[in-house]
């Protein structure tokens, strides 16, 4: 008896690979197979920085974290005021640039959120959120 | 008596069928949803996503339609003490899960409410599985 | 030696019997705030179902958009209370997850931290997408296409379109079904970069009705300096405008997607 359960088990597991495979074919471009973030978003703080004047930097922490310190020439585009702060930070981005946006660290969703607007709504590509947040950019500029 | 047996089987095998279909259709979600559980590494969080709606769909047709009953029956058994242990582990750590037996469509429950009926499936499947092999029903 | 044993035997099942225990009502707290509300604000009840008290020993949200107030730092045995958290929902749209991780001092670990969640539902009366529309320095001006959807507790019957600039045309073509509409834009030159907003404004509701915007824009050439954005005054990167202006109909809009 207990054979004939463990043989149906594996006939039920192989039969369900195939669908499951079949699935995958079909999600395979909309899915990250890799990260929950796709490789393709993230991006280092030293690549980051290596792209010099091509990058152009978005802090999506709250605006009194902005005010005590962010990286160099960042723009503020957070959530809370988004729709007073995009129309300041569009002016200045146009289709060479890589956008790169950072929230304090690396468990923070702000950055992730800012970047998925400005996909889904401006449309924008190349839109990066920094490995490690604000955090990785201080340890990295000490 | 063995015509209750059979309304248990296809509860049980319809429950199975409705969870799986309801996270076949939205395998990114659930990728996230598994993820969310902090015990396996994204990339396999992600094929497991895609694997176990259709396993859960497989077996609970297994129970439904009494072909391959006995396997279908164990991997269900085995796949919702999986579950339950996973979501009580998470609990412990202070994780916020929306994902239990019916992916996202359970979200708004609860922990009380996901354990109560992930407990109620198991003690269906494994009466399923010990009480009834003397009341089969053939189709 | 027979005392002895029964003291021991009563302590032990006295410190087996008495537990703290805080029993949450929800978990997950589902909001579906209303259009222009500010804020959601979940109620997370609580009650202790044990025999010792309880004591608060933190009560952190997950971001800085959410504010918690505990009622109590001590909860006594039988007692009840709330956790309020408020999030405060800005410029948020659509599906919002905060979490709320209260740390009390229960000797059991899986009692000790409670995550609490609140999903907020933000609706958009107007879906503007894309949000954000430009022509590269040189490149033809071709016309591009904006969607505009009322959400259903929206009740617009027609909306209109307004540029900041003389450089922008734009034309509204209704949609197949009520509530939907198409603006197509075009810039008539493309040689100097410089970027407006064009202001969408319904006729919704009658008395003060909503506008929303979308920002378009003739982009830098590459290594060329910001542009400068009609009806904008130029500030500093990154830092907001000294004083937002409030919509009205009959006032130069501010350059937002969605306005209150």
């Amino acid at each position: 008896m207990k054979f004939i359960a463990v043989r149906e088990a594996l006939i039920l597991i192989a039969l369900a690979c195939l669908p499951a495979i079949g699935e995958g074919i079909y999600f395979r471009d909309k899915i990250s197979w890799q990260s929950p973030i796709p490789a393709s978003e993230l991006v280092a703080v030293d690549q980051a920085k290596a792209w010099g004047d091509g990058a152009i930097w978005v802090d999506a922490r709250p605006d009194d974290e902005f005010a005590q310190d962010h990286v160099p020439g960042a723009f503020s585009l957070n959530e809370d005021h988004w729709n007073e702060l995009l129309p300041q930070f569009l002016p200045n981005w146009s289709p060479d640039k890589k956008v790169v946006i950072y929230c304090s660290a690396a468990s923070c969703n702000a950055a992730r959120d800012v970047a998925k607007r400005l996909r889904d709504e401006a449309q924008l590509r190349d839109v990066f959120v920094l490995q490690g947040g604000w955090e990785e950019w201080v340890k990295k500029s000490k | 008596m063995k015509y209750a047996w059979r309304i248990v089987d296809l509860i049980v095998g319809g429950i199975f069928v409705y969870a799986g279909v309801s996270k076949v259709l939205d395998p990114a979600q659930f990728a996230n949803d598994i993820d969310n559980y902090k015990t396996l590494p994204w990339f396999v969080s992600v094929r497991l996503a895609f694997y176990l709606p259709w396993l859960e769909i497989f077996c609970g047709l297994a129970v439904i339609f009494r072909f391959f009953y006995r396997g279908g029956l164990s991997i269900l058994t085995a796949l919702i003490a999986v579950f339950i242990g996973a979501t009580v582990a998470a609990k412990m750590r202070g994780l916020d899960i929306t994902c239990g037996c019916f992916g996202h469509v359970s979200k708004n429950w609860n922990f009380s409410t996901h354990l109560v009926l992930d407990f109620a499936i198991f003690a269906a499947v494994l009466a399923l599985s010990f009480g009834n092999s003397r009341h089969r029903v053939e189709l | 030696m027979k005392t002895s044993i029964l003291t021991l035997t009563l302590s032990i099942f006295l410190c087996v019997a008495a537990r703290a225990e805080l029993k949450w009502e929800q978990n997950v707290i589902d909001l579906h705030p209303a259009l222009g509300d500010k804020t959601a604000v979940a109620h997370f009840k609580y009650q202790n179902t044990g025999t010792t008290p309880v004591h608060f020993k933190s009560v952190k949200a997950s971001c800085g958009c959410t504010t918690t107030q505990s009622q109590k730092e001590v909860v006594n045995p039988g007692e009840k209370g709330e956790v309020v958290a408020t999030f405060n929902i800005g410029d948020r749209t659509g599906q919002q997850m905060k979490t709320v991780t209260v740390q009390t001092d229960d000797p059991n670990p899986s009692q000790a931290t409670t995550v609490l969640t609140l999903k907020a539902t933000i609706a958009q009366a107007m879906e503007v997408k894309p949000a954000f529309v430009y022509w590269q320095s040189g490149e033809e001006p071709k016309p591009k296409k904006i969607s505009v959807k009322a959400a259903k507790d929206f009740p617009a019957k027609n909306i209109t379109v307004k540029s900041n600039s003389p450089n922008f045309e734009s034309k509204v073509e209704p949609g197949r079904t009520s509530g939907e509409w198409t603006i197509e834009v075009m810039p008539k030159d493309t040689s100097h970069p410089m970027g407006t907003a064009l202001v969408v404004q319904s006729d919704y509701p009658k008395d003060a009705p909503k506008s929303f915007s979308v920002n378009v824009q003739i982009t830098n050439p590459p290594g060329a300096p910001p542009l400068i954005r009609a009806g904008v005054p130029e500030t500093s990167p990154g830092l907001r405008p000294p004083a937002a202006k409030a919509v009205t109909p009959a006032a130069l809009p501010s350059p937002s997607p969605a306005t209150h």
